[in-house]
């Protein structure tokens, strides 16, 4: 009852807060057809900011923290980013009308981390004076990573061992497919996630902060600029999951399904580990917040190239449908508000 | 004075940008134009999935000039085998007169 309470107070306030309005109002003006455009540069430019000052305030954080403390929380984020795969082969990919590469797609890109949700939640916990380690933004590629790596390695052994069993019944199958290597090889992946715009960003502002002294942009410009930035991030965010709604009506209703209840599970299995880490080496609860939001949430940027490189054949309408337009969204205005709520009884306690 | 060519075009999806560079420069073909390029076809997919709302230039148009037809061809016959199966795109050919150019006509001009 405590906790009903607390999360509803807490949920009034969310909508209210900048992040979620903006959220919001953002899908009100795209519902009503308004011509206003981002040009997709400033959003590139804003999605750079956002990270890198997150890098900035980890590495500047580093320089005089125990490193230690990190190895727990950041071997459970990739144990959560490779699960959450197998979570949509073994649930979503079993359902009618689902095809398994599109659900593989799917769980790889819910796996992933989304950089703007991860940024709202930090902006949050700041708002209400929760603590949480500085390094806390960087558990992000701990778990975008292994589970765009699973998602695709899982996809293509799927793939092939398909081929192969249709290969048994006609031996003429030759036009496509044949003459490409069909062995997935790991590295690249994991190179063209690195590269990605986000998480190199992000690393850049972490090795900036921790061997640089950026302290003067860092308080002139990073973090000031932060939270208007979010806020116009979060409006196109709004518009974009309005647009994309459409296109999740041509596939299967279960996806809808998926993308509600996903984010909620994923984040409360974070969540549990998180409490493991909390009562085994001190992780803070804040940090155990951090650690429930990134798994909750699904990749918006650096996500979907990967993947519609590493699984062509997936449909991306899709995955991108149930991350962008209602992922996201639900990760934002109700699992942050959520697990903070849950950390702050269980805090109180 | 003008030399007969062909001039190959390919529109597709811009995440395929590296790969059919690569193709058409495998072929033989001396350069290309590309260009950022927006539009409707029976996919009606975005595959960039920047959270753009001004999200119409997410496709590229390929502009190759090659010497003869086997060439084009060529090209075109990789490109949709590896990728059409599983992106959007479309290929289309017609005849073209080049009027000036200094590789492709060669030092004595065109």
């Amino acid at each position: 009852m405590d906790l009903l309470s607390n999360f509803l107070m807490d949920f009034v306030k969310q909508l209210q807060s900048p992040t979620l309005s903006f959220l919001i109002g953002g899908m009100l003006i795209a519902a009503f057809g308004s011509q206003l455009q981002i040009p997709e540069s400033i959003v590139k430019i804003i999605v750079f900011m956002l990270l890198t000052k997150i890098g900035l305030t980890g590495g500047i954080a580093i320089r005089n923290s125990n490193l230690t403390e990190m190895i727990l929380p950041a071997a459970f984020s990739a144990l959560v980013g490779i699960l959450i795969v197998f979570i949509a082969r073994f649930t979503l990919a079993k359902l009618p009308k689902v095809r398994t590469v599109d659900a593989l797609a799917t769980g790889g890109l819910f796996g992933a981390v989304s950089g703007s949700t991860m940024a709202a939640a930090l902006t949050l916990l700041e708002e209400q004076n929760i603590n949480y380690e500085a390094w806390a933004g960087a558990l992000y590629p701990f778990m975008d990573i292994p589970a765009l790596v699973t998602a695709i390695v899982v996809a293509n052994l799927y793939l092939n061992h398909k081929k192969r069993r249709e290969a048994e019944y006609a031996s003429k199958q030759e036009f496509f497919g044949e003459q490409q290597d069909n062995r997935v090889k790991i590295w690249p992946i994991v190179k063209e996630s690195l590269q990605g715009p986000a998480l190199s960003a992000m690393l850049l502002g972490l090795a900036l902060g921790l061997f640089a002294n950026p302290e003067s942009v860092y308080k002139g410009f990073y973090d000031p600029a932060f939270r208007g930035l979010l806020s116009i991030l979060m409006l196109v965010m709004g518009m974009e999951a309005w647009s994309r709604l459409g296109e999740l009506r041509k596939v299967a209703h279960w996806y809808v399904v998926y993308s509600i209840v996903a984010p909620f599970v994923h984040g409360l299995i974070a969540f549990g580990l998180g409490m493991v880490a909390h009562y085994a080496t001190g992780f803070s609860l804040g940090g155990v917040v951090v650690l429930a939001v990134i798994a909750a949430s699904s990749s918006d940027i650096s996500g979907p190239p990967t993947l519609r490189a590493g699984i062509p054949s997936a449909n991306p309408s899709a995955y991108i449908g149930a991350s962008t337009a209602i992922g996201t969204p639900i990760a934002i205005g109700f699992c942050i508000p959520f697990f903070l709520g849950l950390a702050q009884t269980l805090g109180a306690q | 004075m003008a030399k007969p060519a062909k001039k190959l075009v390919i529109v597709t999806e811009k995440i395929l940008l590296k790969k059919i560079a690569q193709i058409v420069e495998d072929s033989g073909a001396t350069g290309y134009t590309v260009v950022e390029t927006g539009g409707k076809g029976s996919r009606n997919i975005r595959s960039s999935g920047q959270p753009s709302v001004s999200d119409t230039t997410v496709n590229i148009k390929f502009e190759v000039l090659t010497p003869d037809r086997v060439m084009a061809e060529k090209i075109a016959d990789k490109v949709a085998i590896n990728f059409f199966h599983d992106y959007a795109g479309i290929i289309y050919i017609s005849d073209a007169e080049v009027l000036y150019a200094h590789s492709f006509c060669g030092p004595e001009g065109c």
